[in-house]
C-alpha cells in the first residue's frame, strides 16, 4: 500500500477538547501505510479582511497551513459544532486559505469527524463543512460518517482514550475507506 | 434625528471588515432608508476578539470586546446583520463573535429579533450565508424576520463606483420596505406600541 500522508485539523482550540482527544488517537487507528499528522495551527490567524491581503499579503501562518494542505494526500477535519455550525475560528481559517492562488482544497480528498457531548454528534457542522468544501471543489468522503455523540459515555477524557469499542471500529472503517478513496481519486495515483 | 423612548433601537452588524465592502456600504445606507420610528446604531467592533478558545474563557473570562458586543446586542430592540457570503457560508470572523457571546450566561441573541441582508457580486446575493445564519442563530433562540428578503445581487452595478452610495432604485425600494416591516415586527415582538 502506498504511503499516504494525511493531515488532521482540529476545530477546537481548548486543551481538553474531546475532538482533539479523538484526533490524537487517529494515527493508531489508521490503516497500514497511512500517516496522520496534525496540521499547522490557525489560532494566530487574524480575522479575515481583504484589506490585509491586499496591503501586507497573506499572513505567514496562512501560507504555512496552505502549504501543508497542498502537500498532504488528504485532510481529516475533527471538529465540534458551535451554534449549529462550523466554529468561527475554523471557518476563518478556511476563509483565508480559500483566497490563495492555487487554492489548496481544490481536488483534495477530505474526511470529516465530529465529537459532541450532545446526542446529535455534530451532524450540523459536518453538513455545513460539506457545503463549504463543495464550493472549494474538494473531494469529501461520503461514507462512513463519524458522529461521536454523547461523548462522555464514549471517551475517557482524563486518559485521552475512546472507551466505546464500536466507535473505534467505525473510525478504523472510515480511515480505511479514506485510504481507498485517496488512492482512487487523489492527485497522486 | 429625534431619539425618543418610543423609537425602535436597532443595532447594525456588518460581516465584512474591508473598507470598500459593499455590505458595509449597504449598512451605511440604512439610516437614510429607515422609517422614522427606527433608530440605527453601528455595532461595536468584533474583529478584535481573539479566536474562540474555552481555555481563555476559563482563565481570564470573556474578552472585553465580546462583553461590549454582547451588551450592545442585549440593549438593542433588534439586530440587522448585513454580511457577505464566504465559501457558501458565514464569514468566520463574524461566526467567531457569535460563538463567543453564545457562551455567556445571558446569551444576547436569545429571543432577539433579527433582520438579514447581504450583498454579493454574483447572482445569488449571499443567499447561502443567510440560510446558514438562520440555522446558526436559531440555535441560540433568535427570532427571524421573514419577508421581504434583501439579497443584493451583482452588487458592483448597484453602488456608486467612487462613493459606494447605493444607487439602484429597486434595491432602495425593497430595503425601505423591509426596514418598515422590521419595525412593525420588532414592535409586535417587544410589545412596544
Amino acid at each position: 500500500m502506498a504511503n499516504l500522508n494525511v493531515i488532521s485539523i482540529c476545530g477546537s482550540l481548548r486543551k481538553g477538547s474531546f475532538n482533539r482527544i479523538v484526533m490524537n488517537l487517529l494515527p493508531g487507528f489508521a490503516p497500514e501505510g497511512m500517516q496522520i499528522k496534525e496540521a499547522p495551527p490557525f489560532s494566530e490567524f487574524p480575522l479575515y479582511n481583504a484589506d490585509i491581503q491586499n496591503s501586507t499579503g497573506f499572513p505567514a501562518p496562512v501560507q504555512t497551513l496552505a502549504d501543508a494542505i497542498r502537500a498532504a494526500d488528504g485532510v481529516i477535519f475533527v471538529t465540534p459544532e458551535y451554534n449549529f455550525g462550523i466554529p468561527g475560528a475554523l471557518k476563518n481559517a478556511i476563509d483565508w486559505v480559500s483566497r490563495l492562488q492555487n487554492q489548496p482544497f481544490a481536488g483534495k480528498p477530505v474526511a470529516l469527524q465530529s465529537v459532541s457531548p450532545g446526542p446529535v454528534g455534530g451532524a450540523r457542522v459536518q453538513y455545513d463543512m460539506r457545503r463549504s468544501m463543495v464550493f472549494l471543489d474538494a473531494l469529501t468522503l461520503n461514507k462512513p460518517e463519524i458522529f461521536i455523540g454523547n461523548c462522555a459515555q464514549r471517551l475517557d477524557d482524563k486518559a485521552g482514550k475512546i472507551t466505546d469499542e464500536p466507535t473505534i471500529g467505525f473510525i478504523k472503517q472510515q480511515l480505511a475507506a479514506f485510504a481507498k478513496f485517496i488512492a482512487a481519486h487523489g492527485a497522486k495515483g | 434625528m429625534d431619539v425618543s423612548d418610543n423609537q425602535v433601537n436597532v443595532l447594525v452588524v456588518c460581516g465584512s471588515l474591508r473598507q470598500n465592502s459593499y455590505n458595509a456600504a449597504l449598512a451605511r445606507a440604512l439610516p437614510g432608508l429607515a422609517p422614522p420610528g427606527m433608530a440605527l446604531t453601528a455595532g461595536p467592533p468584533y474583529h478584535t476578539m481573539p479566536i474562540y478558545n474555552h481555555d481563555i474563557q476559563d482563565a481570564t473570562g470573556f474578552p472585553a470586546d465580546a462583553v461590549a458586543w454582547a451588551d450592545a446586542i442585549r440593549a438593542a430592540d433588534g439586530v440587522i446583520i448585513v454580511s457577505p457570503e464566504y465559501n457558501w457560508s458565514i464569514p468566520g470572523g463574524l461566526k467567531n463573535a457569535i460563538d463567543w457571546v453564545s457562551r455567556m450566561k445571558d446569551v444576547p441573541f436569545k429571543e432577539k429579533p433579527i433582520l438579514l441582508q447581504s450583498c454579493a457580486t454574483g447572482a445569488l446575493g449571499g443567499a447561502r450565508m443567510q440560510y446558514h445564519m438562520r440555522q446558526c442563530l436559531t440555535g441560540v433562540d433568535s427570532i427571524f424576520f421573514g419577508k421581504p428578503e434583501v439579497l443584493v445581487t451583482f452588487a458592483a452595478k448597484k453602488f456608486d463606483e467612487k462613493t459606494l452610495a447605493l444607487t439602484d432604485q429597486p434595491t432602495i425600494d425593497i430595503v425601505k420596505q423591509q426596514l418598515a416591516g422590521f419595525e412593525k415586527f420588532v414592535r409586535r415582538l417587544n410589545g412596544k406600541k
